[in-house]
């Protein structure tokens, strides 16, 4: 089909003529005149600033762990706050092993670091975490979001993507490579333009072929396809800038942007780089460009978006968003005012004779990635940012434009980018000191006098209490009952739905499991995501809908939360796992199981009475029913349901 | 989803509509769904959209052409090629309708002979024979009359009436969705998705049998005195953890929230309890005939939840596709012989309930599909899909009944009379509820979003 998408817009582009009278910069209308020149002081349009560190007080120079402390303290001290105590270390390491691997620590584990006479202990341990493969499906699962990823073709039909999950494991490879930035994008925006192209820069592309689509049902007139095509790249490079450049262009589609100094030319333009891509890898059981159904051996095994010539067909502005509209033709660029005040535009040379591709997508790459597009760095840190402390320095990560929001410490934010830029974009070790410095081993506590001051805690006199993400209660789950399946990779999994919830989505049907076993039980970043039929544990907790780009999830508190958590057969069935578990590693004793169970949940014994709550309940429960294995389920079931085990400290 | 950053962030830059959180209602915690003051004088209250899902063909139910009868087997001059949906099975050959039609009520509405129980509510309805929309294929329209676009992504118009007004009911969801029998119409949950808004917004799936949602019931060897003692341990420990943490409005929601679901366990299950209906009701909406019980035990229950609060309520007739839904490419006659025969008893019999309490007054009921059918043939004795002209109706809510809003051509191939569109629709549709359809933005990804997108245009001469 994608064949058939070329020889379209070329013979849309050859048959209506240009409508749009053409501009050049000098005569911008007005508003957009205005809206550039706003650009021209744009805070995230600068160059990145190179402030010195901070002069603090003698008292606030002694909370001092990392030069990022200093921007911190700085702030706080302006506002007559400081720093909280540091946290427990029980507290530290369960709030950093969660944050760095999705898991929670074993007990041991907590026990041997509260343990550790060494003043290398806590540096030991991140390098520890920071090693481990669950972190790439930690901060890669971050990655998946922004990416949209799906394995289900949404729309119509739903599809099966049969080699999706290349993509993201592709992504937690690359993740655990900690693979530098610039590399990273241009596998994703460019992987068959790269040097040393291959089938896993091939895979990376998936980046551009994970939206929505309906290929095997958009109707079968031409017009009805070229405006498909146009759809389907504007999911890409809508996805692709707000990811890498912190700018929603998408709105500028249909008109110039409203809100920010983006034209409808410069969204074009940007389509101009995209526009002589094919979708490569059929999708089997879809149709090819003759018209013919797929068979599953003759598609190809992965999903890629690629150049198969250098030639590309002229791109012309669609007026109204619409492909049977169309205007002046656009050259291929960067957006105009980004190359204005951000980095110097790229050239898209003609290619050259023996050229198998235009190289455009590879030429974009480079200029996002370049060390001086301090919006792309900026962005980038931004996110390493909000994924540890819940928000961004930024709070808007998606939008840097006019509208988003401001930094809260604007030099802070160039600092950590300037890290990334000297340390090749490889984000460890900018994980590495965001975790050890004294801003992030503060203690969640609440203090009045400080509230009163900062009630939202922006300026961070205290570690942000944060719920767990819907990923990491499920994994959660499954570490303390000890089912935790840690096979990695592959096709996705299908744990088992309410038989009920099956029908709603009638195609590419989920299977309907009577018992879940070991295959089941594995993270659920290896879960097959269906757009038309979420997994509601996951769902109900936030995770995206994968429809576009989620920059930030929400946090929301709504009652069918609770029914989940209370009702689903998995955590019961869990929630008696644990219970077993206890029981099999403490003995006979009572009150040790339910010391053991509490435990592994926490990942520590909690303090003050909860735990001879939990056993006078665990004893009124088994007088009540005789039965104590359902008596310590029950314990399980509340553990797994209670605040303290599904929010961080 | 770049919106919101957090559910701070969010309050912060949500507007107006979040100035009263000092009455949030526990429900939804942060007030999401608290209950919110409209932007204007409300006529309605609820609203009850009878979606006919796959395509019900207006030509041959409420939009009678004499022409089609006249031109029958011949070719008509407005039909383009490109019009067909299904290509070349779709001939330009006219097709006369199979049914006939009578004029209702005082104020003569013409409905086929296949409503005979509808026909008795003539006078409360106001049909728009000029509907058009944007898209012939099924997926993209249904986004476009859930949504008002016909990409994937968007809330759909019962998430963005309950981000607008919260909710009234404190055991039950604010926005409930039923589906056919023959299960879920193409796009899935895609088409009551909160899209970009949090997820308190979207629809909750209401079964008729069984489940009436999803994790509604524990395993059924966990007893509720079990799962009571379960929960005031839980309450104990999250309300000390709440309290440790003060600032945190989120721990005292998540208590109530559980307590909510428990009572939910309860008012869900009532309300889907019909076995005190009297067995008059139950005859009326025809729950002990095959042709009638699904779709008329879905209506009893739309009822059962309006009385009792609920905001929206959204029911499916026909699922999954082609004849199972109203989607009659091969045998017109055949496909609508059945839906008409599901769904009219049970309408009307809800028109009656809704008109004898009262509640009619301040409940919008709408009927319609995603587009109409085409005035020429498929494969002889079908209809293609159409969106280029089709009918919807409206009752109650502060809508004049006994009126025909608008034309389409002699063929009923375009709207040509005072066309209106989706986003006019939705215009309308929020307008009753008291909702400014220009007013309620929501900021997603860099821009002020609304149902209606950049037009719509509320339907002042259809309101009474």
């Amino acid at each position: 089909m994608s064949g058939a998408f070329h020889r379209l817009t070329l013979a849309a582009a050859l048959s209506l003529g240009a409508g749009l009278s053409s501009w050049g910069e000098e005569a911008l209308p007005p508003k957009v005149a205005r809206l550039f020149t706003k650009a021209e002081s744009h805070w995230a349009y600068q160059p990145l600033a190179d402030a010195p560190l901070p002069e603090l007080t003698a008292a606030a120079e002694s909370s001092v762990r990392d030069g990022i402390d200093r921007f911190i303290l700085a702030r706080l001290a302006a506002a007559g706050l400081s720093l909280s105590p540091e946290a427990d270390r029980a507290t530290y390491i369960r709030r950093v092993t969660l944050d760095l691997t999705g898991l929670p620590p074993s007990p041991e584990e907590v026990a041997a670091f509260v343990a550790d006479p060494s003043d290398r202990a806590h540096e030991r341990l991140v390098d520890r975490l920071l090693a481990s493969p669950h972190y790439g499906e930690r901060w890669g699962r971050h990655w998946l979001d922004l990416a949209r990823y799906a394995d289900s073709s949404g729309f119509h039909n739903d599809l099966d993507r049969p080699h999706a999950w290349k993509y993201r494991d592709y992504v937690i490879r690359s993740f655990n490579e900690d693979k530098p930035y610039g590399r990273f994008v241009a596998e994703q925006l460019a992987g068959d333009e790269v040097e040393g192209a291959s089938e896993e820069t091939l895979i990376a592309t998936g980046f551009c072929r994970n939206g929505p689509s309906n290929d095997d049902n958009m109707g079968k007139t031409p017009a009805a396809l070229a405006q498909y095509r146009a759809d389907q790249l504007d999911d890409v490079i809508s996805t692709a800038s707000t990811v890498f450049l912190g700018v929603t262009i998408g709105c500028a589609r249909c008109h110039d942007h409203k809100t920010d100094a983006f034209t409808a030319r410069d969204y074009y333009s940007l389509l101009a780089i995209f526009n002589g891509t094919q979708k490569y890898g059929l999708v089997p059981g879809t149709e090819d460009a003759k018209g013919k159904k797929v068979p599953t051996d003759r598609a190809v095994q992965i999903q890629a978006l690629v150049e198969t010539s250098p030639q590309v067909p002229p791109t012309q502005v669609m007026r109204r968003g619409l492909a049977s509209e169309l205007g002046e033709e656009v050259p291929p660029a960067v957006p105009a005012v980004l190359a204005r005040t951000v980095a110097p535009a790229p050239a898209f040379p003609a290619p050259a004779a023996d050229a198998k591709t235009s190289g455009r997508r590879l030429a974009l790459a480079r200029w996002i990635a370049s060390p001086d597009n301090a919006l792309a760095w900026r962005v980038l840190a931004n996110r390493v940012w909000q994924h540890h402390f819940g928000t961004g320095l930024v709070a808007t990560p998606g939008d840097f434009g006019f509208t988003g929001e401001e930094p809260t410490h604007p030099e802070l934010l160039d600092h950590l980018a300037r890290h990334l830029v000297e340390n090749g974009g490889r984000l460890k070790s900018l994980h590495k000191r965001i975790v050890l410095s004294a801003t992030y081993r503060q203690s969640s506590a609440h203090r009045e006098a400080a509230a009163a001051v900062d009630p939202a805690n922006a300026l961070l006199w205290r570690m942000n209490l944060r719920r767990m993400e819907a990923e990491v209660i499920r994994d959660g789950i499954l570490a303390a009952s000890g089912k935790l399946n840690r096979q990695p990779g592959g096709p996705g999994i299908k744990p088992r739905l309410r038989p009920d919830l099956i029908p709603a989505s009638q195609r590419n049907k989920w299977p309907a499991i009577a018992q879940e076993n070991d295959s089941h039980w594995r993270r659920s970043v290896y879960i097959y995501a269906k757009r038309q039929l979420l997994m509601p544990m996951l769902e109900l907790f936030d995770a995206p809908t994968t429809t576009d780009s989620c920059a930030a999830r929400a946090e929301s508190v709504v009652p069918t939360q609770a029914l989940v958590l209370m009702n689903d057969e998995f955590v019961e069935e869990q929630a008696g796992y644990l219970a077993r578990r206890a029981v099999a590693e403490a003995g006979d004793d009572p009150e040790r199981a339910v010391r053991r169970l509490l435990a592994l949940a926490l990942s520590a014994e909690p303090a003050g009475d909860r735990v001879d709550e939990a056993r006078r309940f665990v004893e009124a429960r088994t007088a009540e029913t005789g039965d104590r294995l359902a008596a310590l389920t029950d314990l399980a079931h509340v553990v797994y349901n209670s605040s303290d085990f599904l929010y961080i400290r | 989803m770049t919106a919101p950053a957090t559910r701070r962030h969010f309050l912060q830059r949500a507007g107006a509509g979040f100035g009263t959180l000092a009455l949030q209602s526990l429900l939804g915690g942060e007030g999401l769904l608290s209950a919110r003051p409209p932007h204007v004088a409300p006529r309605a209250k609820a609203v009850i959209f009878l979606f006919m899902y796959g395509g019900p063909s207006h030509v041959d139910l409420f939009d009678p052409k004499p022409a089609l009868t006249k031109w029958q087997g011949k070719p008509i001059p407005v039909w383009k090629t490109e019009d067909a949906f299904m290509g070349g099975k779709t001939k330009n050959v006219a097709m006369a309708s199979p049914y006939r039609f009578a004029k209702h009520g005082q104020a003569g509405i013409d409905m086929a002979e296949t409503f005979p129980q509808l026909a008795r509510h003539a006078d409360s309805l106001c049909v728009i024979r000029s509907m058009h929309a944007e898209s012939n294929n099924h997926g993209p329209a249904l986004f476009q009359m859930n949504t008002g676009f016909i990409q994937a992504g968007r809330p759909s118009m019962g998430s963005w009436v309950t981000y607008g007004l919260g909710s009234e009911s404190a055991n039950l969801p604010a926005f409930v969705v039923m589906l056919d029998h023959q299960g879920a119409p193409v796009n899935g949950a895609l088409n009551w998705s909160n899209g970009f808004m949090p997820a308190a917004y979207q629809g909750v799936p209401f079964r008729g049998s069984g489940e009436p949602i999803a994790y509604l019931t524990p395993p059924k060897h966990i007893a509720r005195d079990r799962q009571r003692a379960r929960l005031d341990l839980l309450k104990r420990w999250n309300g000390e953890f709440a309290a440790a943490h003060p600032a945190e409005s989120d721990l005292a929601a998540r208590i109530e929230s559980y307590e909510l679901a428990f009572r939910m366990q309860m008012s869900a299950t009532e309300c889907t309890d019909l076995s005190r209906e009297p067995e008059a009701v139950r005859r009326r909406y025809g729950l002990d005939e095959k042709v009638t019980s699904h779709f008329g035990r879905n209506c009893l229950l739309a009822r059962r939840l309006v009385e009792r609060g609920v905001r929206f309520v959204q029911l499916y007739s026909g699922g999954n596709e082609g004849p199972r839904a109203w989607d009659a490419h091969d045998d017109l006659k055949k496909n609508h012989d059945l839906h008409c025969a599901e769904t009219d008893g049970p309408i009307a019999a809800l028109l009656d309930d809704l008109k004898a309490s009262g509640l009619l007054d301040t409940t919008l009921v709408v009927w319609g599909g995603e587009f109409g059918r085409s005035p020429v043939a498929e494969n002889g004795k079908g209809r293609d899909h159409h969106p280029k002209g089709f009918t919807m109706w409206l009752a109650g809510g502060g809508i004049r009944g006994g009126l025909i809003h608008g034309a389409t051509d002699e063929f009923g191939y375009a709207a040509v009379d005072r066309p209106v569109s989706v986003p006019d629709l939705h215009a309308t549709l929020l307008h009753q509820l008291g909702l400014d359809h220009e007013a309620l933005t929501y900021r997603h990804s860099g821009r002020d979003f609304r149902l209606t997108d950049v037009s719509g245009r509320v339907l002042t001469e259809i309101l009474a």
